[in-house]
């Protein structure tokens, strides 16, 4: 009996410690968690949507409407206007549609038996509310809607740029035609009443606001008429069937209103372009990205121009080009020479992704040399998808005379790997 | 360091323990038993809090605030002013609600969200997290669940598992599993279902309406203020901001006095293991008062001899408290599935899965196992140092200074009670104040107790005398003449055996108040409910078309409906029960006060009555005006009547059907009761009548007999936890007994070797061993009766009404108090049967030459 009572107490107190510290010893760590999903269904499958296969007669004003069914979607502002002191702001305001899956595997809901096979025997009475069931009042949807506003302030070569994201139901987002509304929450185009004659130009009101408190309210008047592009509004991207889209513009668009940034707010007037195209897939295989540039020049001349860029250099680009005179009328630059020559690139420092940044475009057949530049390097925008969508400075020769203009360039697939 | 006279003391204390292990064994029972009730009781208590908040921190995610609506629903139209005409970004749908899985037995939050609004808010539900939209968010019925919960249903990414809400089975397709990073995640996580909102909405039929809307605001003061002011004037009537916690922490708040009362009667468990842990103490210095003596005369001091008996004390304590930790945690691993039944039936949906041990719990019975040991061990000790060296060789001494003490004692026990007793007349006295009165009424009590064994002994000594002879005379006489010795278990086993006569009396009232209660509420033949998941509340509802099917079933001759709701009211969240009876209710509602001509009223003016419970909890009153969030806006009502209700702790306002329709555009039904018509016997039409709604609903059709009974099984459930309790306490009191009256009877070995030597046989030996066990055993069960019924009728009447505002009917069952008695009676016996037997088969001249 050797032990003395310190010795003999230590020998809990110390496993009482231990267990103590062995229990206690993590601290409490933060709620924390991720999903893991099932395979991702039909990512880049096609199958099932609708294709663009070929001309198709419009019908407005649905078609300016959403159209779904076909895969992708988007009504693409993009803006150059400018204060009474001349300062030059540039905008994008696109509003995308995306089918989540083939139109022909919705479900109906609750007990729906697309999915189980056997589930005819979980008929349950929730159904039987379903036809009560409205647009507004319901959630489940195979539409994502998502926007891309942007603001370029020229003088201060400063991009600011936001991306929503939400379901095209419940309200929340979507396209309407009667009154045209196209909507993300509280970014939207809409029709405004209109003074009475030409149905398909009306004017709209464009509104939104980013989270910092960069905003835009313009109204947009359309001074020609709809454009359809290539093939009377169908316009072949790849060389297989159904890579092609629709594809209508208004080109040009009075614009006025105000942007407000850092606080500031601009009273602006310029010129806007509209496109609005709805295609299932667009690229072939082997096709990385575009370059589409939309031009308006001084002389009220209007210019729509992409190439597709293949991965393999050596394979002449795809084109599409549209030319609009100052009355509506449009020459198709399909079939005529048209040369895109890079005079200079910017790499970018958030992506190193390197986009040109100088060109010249010469038509020979239409006269026309012009020489465009972005009117500041960084227009990069970097949200679920990253490209480059900046504001164009615009001068030249065509027909002989001094030419200049505002525009816009969008580069797409420069990712870096 | 310890020096060479400390060892050498520590080393004769630790021999004389080991000498007697039997004693050493007991004591650190009494301290163990002890301590794993309070151990197990807070275990159970606090895990259950953490798989509260841990829950409510899961699905309330980072939300600062949340709009909620007046009833339980609001209508999205809100939310779509919020977002696109009051551009607020920070804020994410939720319809919520809960459910079952197949194959679990235990329900599960249902949390409905929109994945892209979710982002800022829960990262397990957002889009960022890698939830597929494209299987999302379609309708089609798909959830996602935990891994772990996955693998506990066996099942894989893309199967089926049926969702049971409110008696409709959905299958849902698991789309996905969130995948947690860790365990409190896990845990936290461990009842989620997570499906699209449009998928909660058809579970829940709340097709245009949301449960709430999560807000994230500014963590600046001004700039928060300037929000809520914005989203305040986007707000219809009727819609409110509040604090993101407010409903889960209101939630939290109504399980307080339950979880309250179960840790008194775990305190009570340890008081009693206080008083067999002083037995013990006094036992083992009693018995070395001669070696004590010695070492004082060799020149011990006596803070050496303090702290000799001291150390003893903190070596048993410490023994004692780990033992009582590690069994507590095992007690608790079953007590926390009774506590969470309970708080399932009487409260709000919690699933706890497992056991949480936290630091605190384990702290706090460590302070109370050794603090008490060594709090009960002072006076022994105390008195054992002080004892003068000559003196303390005679125990003569200490028995006529106890007998002389005895009237201060007696005195001061009575004045102890006193206090208590006009404690409990403070009418604002809270829970806390009303168990520290019941603990000065105890203490007082087991004071009188030496005074209530003379006076006892006097009564038991003719009686014995005449069975017993000689020997029953010396039994009792034997226990005056060492009062000091065994009053002290006397006493212990008083208060371990009134502890559960006391308990058992509550829950008896308790039960017999509500089945009475039942008897006159339930009128009707018949009962349609749906399952709902909180066996108290009806919070599922009738599809329409069954209640029309089933009113139009042949043989119902009329029908009348209720309909339970939590709505908001100016006292915070409300359950309000709407009945069609008009001034037919009447019959069914026990009344306790009304307003004269209240019964013309009710049917179609704007007045309610509440039950005593809920004016109890608000302080509110007849003549009162409540004020409730109605569709129409915040209404005032006037309370002009007071119902009996022992459904809810939580009280309800009930209203007229009428009434509500008026204010309230909700026309669901939560209950239907029917009335037979003449002839048609109760039994065939529930038949019937579950013939018709088979398939449209599962639900509950049962008779009135059915019902009552399912209501006190539902009952019962929820004081099992109780139950088992009092259980716990009765081993307590059996081992206490046991252990203290073993004790005395090996200590008096060489007493009883005189007595054998003086010529008394092994026979009458053990005869007078026995007998005088049993009176002890006898006196304490005559004694906890009078106690036990004391602190029942404190706990019927002062802790009961003040944690919860029930009136019960007192009932004291005599078969409790017989059996409480035959506890102490048979425990005393078989304390006995050990040293007698031991005793007379010993060699009296062994046991007198060890002196």
């Amino acid at each position: 009996m050797k032990l003395s009572f310190l010795q003999l107490i230590s020998i809990p107190i110390v496993l009482a410690i231990l267990f103590g510290v062995v229990l206690f010893s993590e601290t409490e760590p933060e709620l924390e968690s991720t999903v893991s999903v099932a395979e991702a269904m039909g990512g880049g499958n096609q199958e099932g949507y609708l294709q663009a296969t070929g001309p198709r007669d419009f019908v407005f004003p649905d078609d300016h409407g959403a159209h779904p069914g076909y895969k992708t979607e988007w009504w693409y502002y993009t803006g150059n206007v400018f204060t009474a002191e001349g300062r030059q702001f540039g905008y994008q305001f696109t509003i995308f549609r995306n089918q989540l899956s083939p139109p022909t595997e919705i479900s109906t809901g609750i007990g729906d038996s697309t999915e189980t096979g056997d589930s005819s025997e979980h008929e349950t009475p929730t159904d039987s509310i379903d036809p009560k069931k409205s647009s507004e009042d319901d959630w489940s949807t195979d539409q994502l809607y998502l926007a891309h506003f942007a603001i370029s302030d020229v003088a201060e070569a400063d991009h600011v740029f936001e991306e929503r994201f939400s379901r095209g139901a419940a309200g929340l987002a979507g396209a309407e035609i009667d009154p045209y509304r196209v909507w993300l929450e509280n970014w939207s185009i809409e029709r405004l009443p209109n003074s009475g004659k030409n149905d398909q130009s009306f004017p709209m009101r464009l509104h939104g606001e980013m989270s910092d408190g960069t905003a835009i309210d313009l109204k947009l008047q359309p001074e020609k008429p709809l454009i359809f592009h290539g093939d009377q509004g169908y316009d072949q991207k790849g060389f297989d069937s159904g890579n092609a889209s629709y594809y209508i513009s208004f080109t040009r668009m009075e614009t006025q209103g105000e942007i407000v940034k850092d606080g500031k707010v601009y009273h602006v007037t310029g010129n806007s372009w509209m496109d609005h195209e709805w295609s299932t897939s667009a690229l072939d295989s082997g096709q990385t990205g575009w370059d589409w540039f939309s031009i308006q020049l001084s002389n009220g001349y209007d210019l729509m121009y992409y190439q597709i860029r293949n991965a393999d250099a050596s394979q002449q680009p795809q084109t599409t080009g549209t030319l609009v005179d100052p009355l509506g009328n449009t020459i198709d630059l399909e079939e005529l020479e048209v040369m895109l020559d890079i005079l200079e690139y910017w790499q970018s420092p958030h992506s190193g992704s390197r986009y040109p940044k100088r060109w010249t475009l010469k038509m020979p057949e239409l006269d026309i040399y012009l020489e465009l530049g972005t009117l500041f390097d960084d227009q990069e925008m970097r949200v679920s998808v990253q490209y480059f969508e900046g504001n164009l400075g615009v001068s030249g020769q065509m027909r002989g005379k001094e030419v200049s203009g505002t525009g816009f360039i969008e580069m797409t697939g420069y990712e870096q790997d | 360091m310890p020096t060479q006279s400390d060892d050498l003391l520590w080393i004769s204390s630790l021999r004389f323990l080991l000498k007697h292990p039997w004693q050493l064994a007991l004591s650190i029972l009494g301290v163990a038993l002890g301590v794993a009730m309070v151990v197990s009781i807070d275990l159970s208590n606090s895990s259950a809090q953490r798989a509260f908040s841990l829950s409510a921190e899961a699905v309330a995610g980072k939300a600062t605030h949340e709009i909620v609506g007046g009833g339980e629903q609001l209508s999205e139209q809100v939310y779509r002013h919020l977002r696109i005409d009051g551009g607020i970004r920070n804020a994410a749908p939720v319809v919520q609600g809960f459910g079952r899985l197949d194959g679990l037995a235990r329900s599960f939050q249902i949390l409905g969200v929109d994945p892209i609004a979710e982002g800022p808010f829960r990262d397990f539900s957002s889009q960022e997290s890698g939830i597929d939209l494209a299987s999302f968010i379609q309708g089609s019925a798909t959830g996602l669940v935990s891994n772990p919960v996955l693998q506990e249903l066996a099942l894989e990414v893309n199967d089926t598992v049926g969702v049971s809400v409110g008696g409709v089975v959905v299958p849902i397709r698991i789309v996905g599993t969130i995948e947690v990073a860790n365990e409190r995640t896990e845990q936290a996580l461990e009842s989620v279902l997570v499906v699209d909102i449009s998928t909660a909405q058809r579970l829940f039929d709340m097709r245009g309406d949301l449960s709430r809307i999560d807000l994230i605001l500014s963590a600046e003061q001004q700039e928060q203020q300037d929000q809520l002011q914005i989203i305040r004037s986007l707000l219809p009537d009727g819609v409110e901001v509040q604090y993101a916690g407010s409903s889960s922490e209101t939630l939290a708040q109504m399980t307080r006095a339950f979880e309250l009362n179960l840790q008194a009667l775990s305190l009570l468990a340890l008081l009693v293991g206080m008083f067999l842990i002083y037995n013990t103490m006094t036992f083992s210095v009693v018995q070395r008062l001669p070696l004590i003596g010695r070492m004082r005369a060799l020149g011990v001091t006596k803070s050496e001899i303090l702290a000799m008996i001291m150390r003893e004390a903190v070596l048993v304590g410490l023994i004692g408290t780990m033992v009582g930790i590690a069994s507590g945690i095992a007690l608790a691993q079953l007590l926390v599935r009774l506590v969470t039944q309970s708080i399932n039936d009487l409260y709000f949906v919690l699933s706890v899965q497992e056991l949480t041990i936290t630091p605190g719990p384990i702290l706090k019975a460590t302070l109370l196992g050794l603090g008490a040991t060594v709090l009960a061990a002072f006076w022994p000790a105390r008195e054992a140092s002080e004892a003068q060296v000559t003196t303390v060789l005679k125990r003569s001494n200490r028995e006529s200074a106890l007998m002389k003490r005895l009237p201060r004692f007696t005195g001061l026990g009575i004045v102890l009670g006193l206090v208590g007793g006009s404690l409990l007349l403070i009418p604002s006295g809270g829970i806390v104040v009303g168990y520290i009165s019941l603990l000065l009424v105890i203490i007082g009590f087991s004071l009188t107790i030496p005074a209530c064994m003379v006076g006892l002994a006097s009564l038991f000594r003719p009686v014995l005398g005449a069975l017993n002879g000689i020997i029953g005379t010396m039994s009792v006489q034997g226990l005056l003449s060492e009062l000091s010795r065994t009053s002290v278990p006397v006493a212990a086993l008083v208060v371990a055996v009134a502890s559960t006569v006391g308990v058992g009396v509550m829950v008896d009232s308790f039960r017999v108040t509500v089945v009475s209660w039942l008897e006159s509420q339930l009128q009707a033949d018949i009962y349609v409910q749906p399952p709902s998941s909180v066996a108290r509340f009806a919070d599922a509802e009738l599809l329409p078309e069954l209640v029309e099917v089933l009113q139009q079933t042949q043989g119902v001759e009329r029908v009348h409906s209720v309909y339970s709701e939590t709505i908001t009211a100016n006292f915070g969240p409300t359950n309000l029960v709407t009945t069609s009876l008009g001034a037919l209710a009447q019959q069914t509602y026990e009344i306790k006060r009304a307003e004269s001509g209240f019964w013309d009223r009710f049917p179609n003016q704007r007045v309610v009555m509440v039950s005593e419970v809920y004016a109890y909890r608000h302080s509110v009153s007849l003549g009162d005006t409540i004020q409730l969030q109605t569709d129409k806006g915040l209404q005032e009502f006037l309370i002009e009547a007071m119902y009996y209700d022992y459904a809810s702790d939580l009280g309800s306002v009930t209203m007229n059907r009428e009434v509500y329709d008026r204010f309230y555009d909700n026309r669901a039904i939560s209950g239907l009761a029917l009335y037979a018509s003449e002839g048609t016997p109760v039994e065939v039409l529930v038949e019937r009548l579950r013939e018709r709604a088979d398939g449209l609903q599962e639900v509950f059709i049962r008779s009135n007999r059915g019902l009552r009974e399912a209501s006190i099984e539902i009952f019962d459930r929820t004081f099992t936890v109780t139950y088992v309790l009092r259980l716990l306490a009765v081993i307590v009191a059996f081992v206490g007994i046991l252990s203290s009256l073993m004790a005395l009877q090996l200590e008096r070995a060489r007493e009883h070797a005189v007595l054998r030597a003086n010529g008394m046989t092994p026979g009458q030996l053990w005869n007078y061993v026995i007998v005088q066990t049993g009176v002890m055993g006898g006196m304490a069960g005559i004694l906890s009766l009078p106690l036990g019924v004391i602190i029942s009728y404190v706990l019927v009447y002062v802790i009961n009404l003040r944690s919860f505002g029930w009136t019960l009917e007192f009932l004291v069952s005599p078969s409790l108090l017989f059996q409480a008695f035959g506890l102490a009676v048979l425990a005393a016996l078989l304390a006995g049967m050990y040293p007698s037997i031991k005793m007379a088969q010993a060699n009296p001249a062994h046991a007198l030459r060890s002196e």
